[in-house]
């Protein structure tokens, strides 16, 4: 039996930034060119379940994790190459120029599927984003186009 | 992303009053340039 709530859940994840025509967009950090839609849900889907998703037992959902801590450790032990992740660093890496990475809170709602680390969602939208590797045009860019907080 | 082991999955259910998505600005209507006295 699930646990009911109306307070969204706040996780932390990393998204790419990157140009979808003429327009910067947030886009999935791990599934590439899975673009979040602005002022929209981002809404997971499954080849498997469809909108069913996420599903027990499965790997399905939006993630995210419980803490900036961990999202930054991801972003530590990026390479730049999808799916392959090297040693922790102690510092954040620098992040190649033109290859923006947005770090940040996100909220999450409908049905959750939670672990020790992070969470499977239903339901996503962005609440808070830091920008690294961009500039204040794109920040600005990102702010007026999500309607949400950027720092840069 | 590592968000842990599946084993120690539990289920929560969240429905919003309001979903947390801002609403698009509105439409600021058109207006009028004043006529030339």
């Amino acid at each position: 039996m699930s646990a009911l709530s109306i307070d969204p859940v706040l996780g932390w994840r990393l998204w790419h930034v990157r140009l979808h025509g003429d327009e910067y967009r947030l886009e999935s950090f791990t599934w590439h060119h899975v673009s979040w839609p602005p002022k929209r849900r981002f809404e997971a889907t499954c080849t498997l379940h469809r909108e069913a998703a996420p599903v027990a037992g499965h790997e399905c959902g939006i993630y995210a994790f419980t803490t900036r801590a961990l999202a930054e450790d991801l972003l530590r032990r990026y390479t730049g190459i999808r799916h392959r992740y090297g040693r922790e660093y102690r510092e954040l890496p620098p992040v190649r120029r033109g290859r923006p990475i947005a770090l940040g809170s996100v909220s999450l709602w409908g049905r959750i599927l939670a672990r020790e680390k992070g969470f499977r969602a239903q339901y996503a939208y962005p609440y808070e984003l830091h920008l690294i590797g961009g500039d204040d045009r794109i920040a600005h860019e990102l702010r007026d186009r999500y309607a949400v907080d950027v720092s840069s | 992303m590592d968000i842990g082991v599946p084993e120690t999955e539990r289920e929560i259910e969240i429905t919003p009053l309001e979903e947390p998505v801002p609403a698009p600005a509105p439409v600021e209507a058109p207006t009028e340039e004043p006529a030339p006295a």
